[in-house]
């Protein structure tokens, strides 16, 4: 049984179709226990909304979907005591102290004292738990968000950009934190648009482009999910139009080492053979593996431009 | 059992902690103590003037009926409203409180808020008769008197349930407040313009909420001699009388109001994204 499965689930924000957003498109996948399931997508993908849909706070408008099997009402309550999960920006209230604020959530969890302190020391925090949240900076409320998802000591973790706003050693210890629950069993579906977050943490992937899944599966199968070849060419310019002609690329694309192309089959000769037609001859041809960062752009070109400068 | 307890645990943190909480409630206190010592002031320069029970509890229970009011709805928009600004009632729906769960909780602080806005009053303005120098009467409290409790009661459980739906539909403490208060000046204008037109028509304002709530909170509805004494005295003087709906109209009136508002809220709660 996935701990997570979703079959079509849709959400369209807003009544009136000319101003309603299709935030998640029929989206349908699953995820099994033990993985660490990477759900990459660009801004405004829909990964915040299918998460929120998961964990009870957005109504779906169309499809379903199961938690540890359940799917009614009441079972879901009952799955959701097996998940910590955040949303977005860690949300806490102002007022109250971070050991407060973690006696609220134990409290809905129905968890004892001892394991706040635990989980504050986990992420760093006791020192500081009790100053008002209001006083934290966001690396310190991400913790704080991090500490709650944890008091249950849930089996299914779902973390909605755990990065956001952590400097590189907050970075690193998020990874750490997701590699030691990881081995203990535990499974965690992660959101992220930071490519190599997902390539080093991540088991499984799911790339989803505005609101639709694009591209699924193992790390390895999604990387290797197409062939692409690295040409070099006296006239660059002249390459790149011919490709443009050429059916079997799916992607054409400029590098600082060449023109990255990705290609239906791993017929090479056929492709050196059409240039050669076009007049144009190469310098270099080599077979490119891609890297889950050429996928990503491949796959969500077009709708998210400053993702190369995060990429790069 | 367990989860209401749970609510109640959550919903007590939140409260305790809130400074405006504190705030609000000890001008309320003051406000009372203010009119408590005053009453019983009064009652040690003039041995006619009564400060004792059961005769004062006109006095004692109109702070309950009057500024509470406003108390009690502008605390409860407070404790509302933010949760969904602060984007914490989200968290606590992801911590695994239901949407109808996190409704109910805050139909328990709708209660608590009628208790105290209700106790508060009483306790200051009881513990003043014990150092008024008036005879108390044979009876401690009157049927009349439980009348204008129960009204007071009821007052406040139709504004704090106006402020809860509020709280639920603007989802923003500012504006729901600013709603709340436009809503009471806007009943009140379309009351007088209206009282100027047909006889049928004024009937009809009589039942609009924030009038039934006033009513309730009138000791003059619950006190049939002190009606009949102002009417006197109205007529002397060519006054028309005064006249109010019957107290048990009012009551039904405002808890259908009440079960509305409520109603109106879950099904917000419900149906809307947090
Ligand atoms: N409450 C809402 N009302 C209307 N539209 C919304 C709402 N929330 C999200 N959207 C829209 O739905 C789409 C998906 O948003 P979502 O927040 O799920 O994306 P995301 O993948 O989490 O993006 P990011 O990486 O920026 O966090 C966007 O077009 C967004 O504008
Ligand atoms: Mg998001």
């Amino acid at each position: 049984m996935p701990i997570i499965q979703t079959h079509e689930l849709t959400k369209r924000y807003g009544r009136r179709a000319a101003k309603s957003v299709l935030a998640v498109d029929q989206v349908s996948f699953a995820v099994e226990e033990g993985q660490v399931f990477g759900f990459l997508g660009p801004n405004g993908s829909g990964k915040t909304t299918t998460i929120g849909m998961l964990v009870g706070i957005i109504n779906p408008t169309g499809g379903s979907f199961q938690l540890f099997g359940a799917s009614d009402p009441k079972g879901l309550l009952a799955a959701r005591s097996r998940v910590g999960a955040t949303l977005e920006t860690p949300n806490f209230y102002p007022y109250m102290s971070g050991r407060d604020n973690l006696r609220i959530a134990a409290a809905i969890k129905g968890v004892g004292r001892p394991r706040i302190e635990e989980c504050l020391e986990l992420v760093g925090l006791a020192d500081r738990a009790k100053h008002r949240f209001a006083t934290y900076s966001l690396g310190m409320k991400q913790r704080l968000a991090l500490a709650a998802t944890m008091l249950n000591d849930p089996e299914l973790i779902i973390l909605d950009e755990p990065a956001n706003g952590l400097d590189p050693q907050g970075m690193r210890e998020i990874r750490e934190i997701i590699h030691i629950l990881a081995g203990r069993g535990k499974t965690i579906f992660l959101s992220s648009h930071l490519l190599w977050e997902v390539e080093r943490t991540c088991s499984h992937v799911a790339i989803v482009r505005k609101g639709r899944i694009v591209a699924s599966g193992t790390v390895e199968e999604v990387v290797s999910g197409g062939t692409s070849v690295l040409l070099r060419a006296a006239d660059e310019d002249a390459l790149v139009a011919a490709l443009e002609g050429y059916p079997e690329a799916t992607s054409v694309r400029r590098s600082d080492d060449g023109v990255l192309v990705s290609l239906g089959s791993d017929d090479f000769a056929a492709l050196n053979r059409y240039l050669a037609g076009q007049g144009i001859h190469l310098s270099h041809l080599a077979p490119h593996r891609q890297s889950l960062e050429d996928v990503f752009i491949d796959l969500t070109r077009g709708d998210f431009d400053s993702m190369t400068e995060i990429a790069s | 059992m367990k989860t209401l307890s749970v609510l109640l645990r959550i919903e007590l943190l939140k409260t305790a902690k809130r400074r405006a909480f504190w705030v609000a409630v000890g001008i309320f206190a003051a406000i009372q103590t203010i009119s408590t010592v005053d009453g019983v002031r009064t009652a040690q320069r003039y041995p006619n003037m009564t400060f004792a029970l059961p005769d004062s509890w006109p006095d004692i229970l109109f702070g309950a009926s009057g500024p509470a009011l406003f108390f009690a709805a502008v605390v409860m928009i407070l404790l509302f409203a933010p949760e969904f600004s602060w984007r914490t009632g989200r968290q606590n729906v992801i911590d695994g409180l239901s949407k109808e769960r996190l409704y109910a909780a805050k139909v328990i602080v709708l209660a608590g808020l009628v208790l105290l806005f209700l106790a508060t009053p009483i306790v200051i303005g009881v513990g003043g008769t014990l150092f008024s120098p008036s005879e108390g009467g044979p009876e401690i409290i009157r049927s009349t008197d439980l009348s204008f409790l129960g009204g007071s009661a009821l007052n406040l459980l139709l504004f704090g349930s106006a402020a809860l739906m509020l709280s639920a539909l603007v989802r923003s403490a500012g504006p729901a407040l600013g709603v709340l208060f436009l809503y009471v000046i806007i009943e009140q204008a379309i009351g007088e313009l209206i009282a100027r037109g047909s006889e049928t028509i004024r009937g009809v304002t009589e039942y609009f909420p924030f009038n039934v709530a006033q009513d309730l909170g009138e000791n003059l509805v619950h006190y049939p001699e002190a009606l009949a004494a102002q009417n006197a005295f109205r007529a002397e003087r060519g006054l028309p009388p005064l006249e109010f709906l019957d107290v048990k109209v009012l009551a039904i009136a405002a808890l259908a109001y009440t079960a509305i508002f409520l109603v109106i809220a879950f099904l917000s709660m419900r149906k809307r994204d947090l």
